[in-house]
């Protein structure tokens, strides 16, 4: 036998009391993950309930309208691909250029580092703060077209730009050296190390990060409130320049509308714009598991 | 049009000088070690000496293309039967451009068609001479490149002097951006602070935009209630959601949790926050408070409010779950294994483990990635807009209607398209304040961590 105070009454209790502490506080924690998912599945429910039978071809191919009947997704969406078209344009060539800049070539200095913390910094800028730079910058200065989705791309495009250039960073850090010496052993030059064998390696990497960023940018309502993409408009655009809307921004106008028929339509387009976004997600996470390797 | 079609042609030009320099280069091929530079190079050379020189002309071309063509217009005859009003004239010659452009475009003004032909003539001119300029450019730059195409010539050096001059400009979009920010923020507010002083717009308690006219415009600027209804919905009621859930839930998921359901569980909560912050607005909207609204009546409520802020602080906590989350996660596999396994070994259970150890070694890290939720969540904008209400109030009932500087952001850029008006103008004293405040709770919170982390490193 043991230490016999561990058999004594007294101790068994203090045992029990303690491993019955021990079970509550692990049923505490199962009960928040559980509580936040609970909430997930609700939120969906409640969308796919109110939306579902919203969903049928003449919603996915109309445009806005003043009718919820003959409302449909199709201008918004179409708003949203040109946006995001420009956002990508824009800020995937600049976010990749920068990260391999900063992470491959960058001296050590004073002005390197005021570059890195304001990249770090503009990735936690509250999203509505970009809007304001939008609005004074494109719409009030250079006078962009208003509510048109060069104007939304660009915006978002600064916005998408730190993440790109922080998931870059880290994709190209992965990259061991060793790849970079075997290149330089061959005679490679520093630029043709990065580009022909540090790059291509870290691309998985980068595209995972820039899905992720373009997704944040296609839910982004706030900034593109600021620039007036709230326009009530019923004809798909035909063009970057054109006024357009896009999805959030539908959801939050329909949101806004007295008529019954539009709670249908808000969460019809919801339910589109959850598939946009994790059909991307999806991808973004195939890449990984498909390309990513493991040094 | 013709603009575009000029930059295709530079383009394409630049593509032929790629391959002429390539072609060229090869010829002089003669045994290992012949040249400097591979033939790709001398190619890449080449075309960057029509590309770059062109494109600037190009650049500058279209940039005073719009004066020229105005000033020429003006001193055509046609322009003589304009009339002296400047507003009118001006919209006569925009209707012009509308028609020069696309003569079938329906127009009101009918001087516009008199003015469309001569106008037309007068863009085509000068876009013709602009393409003259770019080609003449573009052809002495090739030829300059093209006499450089020697043996021993290092164009690989060359190009990538250039590839290295690219990388840094792009890295320095994060300075100008975050530069322009700072620029046009301070700027508008600067109007604005000149109308109001900034001692009564940071401390005054009264809110009403809308009102605010002539000598007692201070009045109507006091931002407090902005600052309470955000502080109170953002970092009060959402933070007390957030952080026991976000905590409990990294703790059960590091600490607990095999490694399947974690696998399972965690992408899961992560998808709460790749959930777009308009479809929780919505869900607030329209499921949450009226849910708290009759809930609130059933407590003997009188009249509740369907905008609460307790229903948007909810809803904003829920959101920032998986941050504070994740944030813990991190914290908690900072520290370092020796610490939990010594207590484990000295007798102490799991729980007594997490909270006497794990917890107490993680704050710091905690602490600062409750910080940055905090920042996260007073910039949030829709959920608020569609579930806290317009009204300015200075109430700690979370069941009363209350704003935040991020809904009267929008509010009052929203509206009329006048700009400079205090009334628009103080929504950019109120996103500076915004950014300062997000800015320093990050900075602090990323010296917290750096520091924690170098702490048990």
């Amino acid at each position: 036998m043991s230490n016999p105070t561990w058999q004594s009454p007294e101790a068994q209790k203090r045992l029990a009391k303690r491993h019955a502490a021990e079970r509550r506080f692990k049923a505490l924690g199962l009960g928040a993950v559980v509580l936040s998912v609970a909430f997930l599945a609700l939120l969906l429910v409640i969308m796919l309930k109110n939306g579902l039978g919203g969903l049928d071809w003449s919603f996915l191919s109309g445009a806005d309208s003043t009718n919820p009947d003959i409302a449909g997704v199709w201008g918004a969406a179409k708003g949203s691909l040109l946006t995001m078209l420009v956002t990508l344009l824009l800020a995937f060539p600049m976010g990749v250029l920068a990260a391999i800049y900063l992470e491959e070539f960058a001296p050590r200095n004073k002005w390197i580092d005021i570059v890195e913390v304001s990249i770090n910094n503009l990735a936690a800028v509250p999203s509505i703060i970009f809007g304001l730079l939008g609005l004074a910058v494109f719409i009030n200065t250079l006078h962009l077209p208003r509510s048109s989705p060069m104007v939304g791309g660009l915006t978002l495009a600064l916005m998408t730009m730190p993440v790109i250039v922080i998931s870059g960073r880290n994709a190209i850090k992965a990259v061991p050296p060793s790849i970079r010496e075997a290149a330089y052993g061959i005679g490679a030059s520093k630029v043709q190390t990065t580009f022909h064998h540090v790059l291509p390696l870290a691309l998985p990497g980068i595209l995972t990060g820039t899905i992720i960023g373009m997704a944040r940018a296609l839910g982004e309502t706030a900034p593109l409130l600021m620039i007036g993409m709230r326009a009530f408009v019923a004809t798909p655009p035909g063009g970057v320049t054109d006024p357009s809307s896009v999805l959030p921004m539908q959801i939050f106008l329909w949101s806004d509308e007295i008529d019954k028929g539009f709670v249908q339509n808000t969460s019809a387009a919801i339910i589109v714009l959850l598939v946009f976004l994790l059909a991307m997600n999806g991808l973004a996470i195939y890449l990984r598991n498909k390309f990513e390797v493991r040094w | 049009m013709i603009l575009t079609g000029i930059l295709l042609a530079v383009v394409g030009l630049g593509l032929i000088g790629w391959f002429v320099g390539r072609g060229r280069a090869r010829l002089l091929y003669d045994g290992r070690g012949s040249m400097h530079s591979m033939p790709n190079y001398h190619g890449w050379h080449l075309a960057l000496w029509i590309v770059v020189p062109a494109l600037v002309v190009w650049a500058v071309w279209s940039g005073i293309q719009p004066g020229l063509v105005e000033g020429a217009l003006l001193a055509d005859p046609a322009a003589s039967a304009l009339p002296d009003n400047a507003m009118h004239r001006s919209a006569i010659i925009s209707q012009a451009y509308l028609l020069a452009n696309d003569p079938g475009a329906a127009v009101f003004a009918s001087e516009a068609q008199a003015l469309a032909a001569p106008l037309r003539a007068i863009i085509t001119r000068f876009s013709l001479i602009g393409a003259l300029l770019v080609a003449i450019v573009a052809f002495t730059g090739g030829a300059y490149g093209f006499t450089r195409i020697r043996a021993r010539f290092e164009a690989r050096t060359q190009v990538e002097r250039v590839v290295m001059g690219v990388l840094l400009l792009a890295s320095l979009m994060a300075i100008l951006t975050t530069f322009g920010i700072v620029a046009s923020l301070v700027f508008e507010a600067g109007l604005f602070f000149k109308d109001v002083s900034p001692i009564v717009f940071l401390t005054g308690t009264h809110w009403s935009p809308g009102n605010a006219m002539g000598a007692d415009i201070d009045e109507n600027f006091g931002a407090v209630p902005l600052f309470w209804g955000t502080i109170y919905i953002g970092a009060i009621i959402a933070m007390a959601v957030a952080i026991p859930l976000g905590l409990m839930s990294a703790v059960y998921l590091t600490q607990y949790a095999s490694r399947r359901v974690r696998k399972w569980l965690k992408p899961i909560l992560e998808i709460l926050a790749g959930i777009p912050t308009v479809v929780y607005g919505y869900f607030a909207a329209l499921t949450v408070a009226p849910m708290i609204r009759d809930f609130a009546a059933s407590m003997g409520a009188d009249n509740p409010s369907t905008e609460s802020a307790l229903a948007a602080g909810l809803v904003m906590g829920v959101m920032i779950i998986p941050f504070v989350s994740s944030m813990a996660d991190d914290a908690l596999a900072a520290v370092p294994r020796a610490m939990s396994d010594g207590s484990l070994a000295l007798g102490a259970t799991r729980s007594e483990t997490i909270k006497k150890v794990l917890l107490p070694a993680a704050l710091p890290g905690i602490v600062a990635g409750v910080m940055l939720a905090i920042s996260r969540a007073i910039g949030e904008t829709m959920i608020v807009v569609m579930a806290a209400g317009a009204a300015a109030n200075l109430s700690a009932n979370p069941l009363d209607s209350m704003t935040t500087v991020t809904f009267q952001i929008v509010q009052l850029l929203t509206g009329d398209q006048e700009f400079n008006s205090p009334k628009t103008l103080s929504a950019f004293a109120l996103g500076l304040i915004l950014f300062i405040v997000t800015l320093v709770l990050n900075i602090i919170a990323l010296r917290v961590v750096k520091r924690f982390r170098e702490a048990y490193e």
